[in-house]
């Protein structure tokens, strides 16, 4: 009872003294809305960068096993990989018998090249030669037309389906399906437009920048049925997902074997998946949060200094009312509380106007199209926190140097 | 100095006792002696006037009252208990509970209303809301001011201002109350009717210790202690104090 009714009187006075100085509380909150702005942005930036990463690696497949001959993120020794044979086709169809009926095998090749159609021109798009599985392992949805048929893979057909950037920048406005396009020097027929992906950030791949052909038809028109290199991607079943630690190890059984790799010998192949690129995506932006974060925190530090500052102010000049307050019975710890309680909702309120306006700077970031930024419910709460913090510690010098004072000092103090 | 030891026949009579107190500060290197060796006993529902020239030790021996400030050595009791090694946070409460503090300057909080300024010690005492509300009001009306409530102390005059500091020094029903100076800042008129209140308190059992150097004011009072260089000068009984018999408005 009695240390609430200490937390409501100091409440009650916090709340006075501040809105008996509203000048110089705006003013020293300046620093905390500004520390908070700068902190809640890094934050938010962060978690767009994130966001718009997972978007765009989505069309990654989250439970899909890659088979490539280099691995995504390359860790120090290049050269160690740089000798590796290529995969073959011929290798990817012993994969998918292997696996026939347990999982889908899906071979991939790419090159670039310009695409035309009439006068526009595309320069150097990525050309994915690939199956009818694609659709499956990548979930990407034609907005308009079809995706590639077994039968386009099996006859050879010269079709083609377009990334939607690919598909403005030939098309405009128009339709594109059935209008044909120059892949190099190859007609191909769009039989289909994707949904846009989004999210080609970091230097990332650009999947809307991507066209997909019959694998068949990508190794008569561009070569490269023998030197060629296959990335061939492996999906559990629907509703197994949960196998696919499981399948990783079957998978590198099943190559070695194909290759005939000795037990000693060391697999001259790399399995990607998802979730290194999202390690390595982590690792490397969590150091630029890291140090946004150290950065932005010396303008809060600073902001907490302006805090402190005022509050020695505020003490001084309401040392006669300490006095009063312990003639009367207050306690130490009345003093202590009413003035940390002074210090963190000026700060609290400095905290809220900077979560205020970094949901604007947000939406600014968002409107400029930079990044799908967003101020999550977590920030702020963070932010609350961290403002709160602030307050406490800024004001506890001040507020333990107030409660500290002899009563008789300053009933005197004029 | 050996300390004597307070007789239980003395503590059964005071309701505040002294013994060889004393206090001593240090100023730089040298040492000041405020008090040297004060006993004193007061009773229950005495009115008491403390005097002396400024340097007597008056306003150290008022804080050591108060519990503001603890004695260097020597003994003191408030109430049948020793205030000797009390902390900090005990001596608070003593000052809450058992202390009614009126000052010259009145030292009311400014941005508090008078209710509010009224309630501050049972706030502290862990008074809840209701019970708070209700001893406050009472004292207000005790001392004619139960329609100012809502006021702030700037838009009170000064005799008023006082009246809220006795309500104040009043709500806990103090053991002793203590006024240093209660009506140094008010004219004579107003200071008559605070004293006149003074007067009735004492009257209704209150036990009342005033620190003046106005002759005037100590005339109130019963008995006279005077203070000189640290020490009791002369402890006068008055058998008839100079009481304003008129009334005060309700």
């Amino acid at each position: 009872m009695r240390v609430f009714l200490d937390f409501q009187e100091s409440l009650r006075i916090a709340l006075s003294a501040i809105a008996a100085n509203k000048a110089r509380g705006v003013l020293t909150t300046l620093g905390i809305v500004i520390g908070i702005v700068a902190v809640t942005t890094t934050m938010t930036a962060f978690n767009g960068m994130q966001t718009a990463f997972r978007e765009g690696a989505s069309a990654v497949g989250a439970d899909v096993i890659y088979v490539s001959r280099m691995p995504w993120i390359v860790m120090g020794d290049w050269f160690l990989y740089r000798n590796r044979p290529n995969i073959s086709i011929d290798e990817a169809e012993a994969l998918r018998e292997a696996f026939e009926g347990r999982a889908i095998v899906n071979p991939t090749m790419n090159e670039n090249r310009d695409m035309k159609f009439r006068s526009s021109v595309m320069d150097d798009v990525t050309i994915i030669g690939t199956t009818d599985k694609l659709a499956i392992v990548t979930n990407r949805l034609p907005e308009t037309g079809r995706f590639l048929l077994t039968y386009d893979v099996k006859y050879r057909k010269s079709v083609v389906v377009i990334g939607s950037t690919v598909a403005d920048g030939l098309f405009g406005q128009a339709s594109a399906i059935n209008k044909y396009v120059l892949i190099g020097p190859s007609k191909f027929r769009v039989v289909g437009v994707l949904e846009k992906q989004g999210g080609s950030t970091f230097g990332g791949p650009d999947f809307d920048r991507q066209v997909f052909v019959p694998i068949t038809a990508f190794t008569k028109q561009f070569g490269g049925r023998y030197f060629g290199e296959v990335d061939i991607a492996v999906k559990p079943p629907a509703g197994e997902a949960e196998a696919v630690e499981d399948l990783e190890y079957e998978v590198i059984g099943e190559m070695r074997r194909i290759r005939k790799l000795r037990p000693a010998e060391e697999s001259n192949f790399s399995i990607n998946k998802l979730d290194s690129l999202m390690g390595a995506f982590n690792s490397v932006v969590g150091v630029v949060l890291l140090i946004g974060l150290l950065v932005t925190s010396i303008a809060l530090f600073v902001g907490g200094i302006g805090v402190m500052n005022i509050m020695f102010v505020s003490v001084t000049e309401r040392t006669r009312e300490i006095g009063i307050r312990k003639a009367i019975g207050a306690r130490r710890h009345s003093i202590l509380m009413q003035f940390l309680l002074e210090s963190a909702i000026i700060c609290l309120i400095g905290g809220l106007i900077g979560i205020g306006l970094a949901t604007l700077v947000t939406y600014a970031i968002n409107a400029s199209g930079m990044m799908p930024a967003r101020i999550s419910v977590g920030i702020m709460a963070a932010a609350v926190v961290i403002s709160m913090i602030v307050g406490i510690f800024a004001g506890f010098v001040p507020a333990w140097k107030g409660a500290r004072l002899d009563p008789i000092d300053a009933l005197r103090y004029e | 100095m050996a300390m004597a030891a307070p007789q239980d026949a003395d503590l059964d009579n005071g309701i505040l006792f002294l013994r060889d107190v004393v206090k001593t500060y240090l100023m730089g290197s040298e040492e000041v002696h405020a008090l040297c060796g004060v006993s004193l006993t007061i009773a229950d529902n005495e009115y008491v006037a403390i005097m002396g020239p400024s340097g007597s030790g008056k306003s150290t021996l008022m804080n050591i009252i108060g519990c503001l400030d603890v004695p260097t050595s020597g003994f003191y009791s408030l109430g049948g208990e020793s205030v000797a090694n009390k902390s900090e946070a005990e001596l608070a409460d003593i000052r809450n509970r058992l202390i009614g503090f009126i000052f010259q300057t009145f030292n009311l909080i400014p941005r508090a209303d008078v209710l509010h300024n009224v309630e501050l010690p049972l706030i502290y005492g862990g008074i809840g809301k209701a019970e708070r509300r209700q001893r406050a009001m009472e004292v207000l009306e005790r001392v004619g001011l139960a329609n100012r409530v809502t006021h702030r102390p700037n838009e009170l005059s000064g005799g008023q201002r006082q009246r809220v500091a006795i309500a104040r020094a009043l709500v806990f029903n103090p053991s002793i109350i203590l006024a240093d100076e209660p009506t140094g800042n008010l004219d004579s008129r107003t200071g008559d009717e605070i004293m006149q209140m003074l007067d009735e308190l004492h009257a209704s059992g209150q036990t009342i210790i005033v620190v003046t150097h106005e002759d005037g004011i100590a005339a109130h009072a019963s008995r006279t202690i005077l203070l000189r260089d640290g020490g009791i000068e002369s402890d006068l009984r008055r058998d008839n104090p100079a009481r304003s018999m008129a009334k005060t408005s309700r």
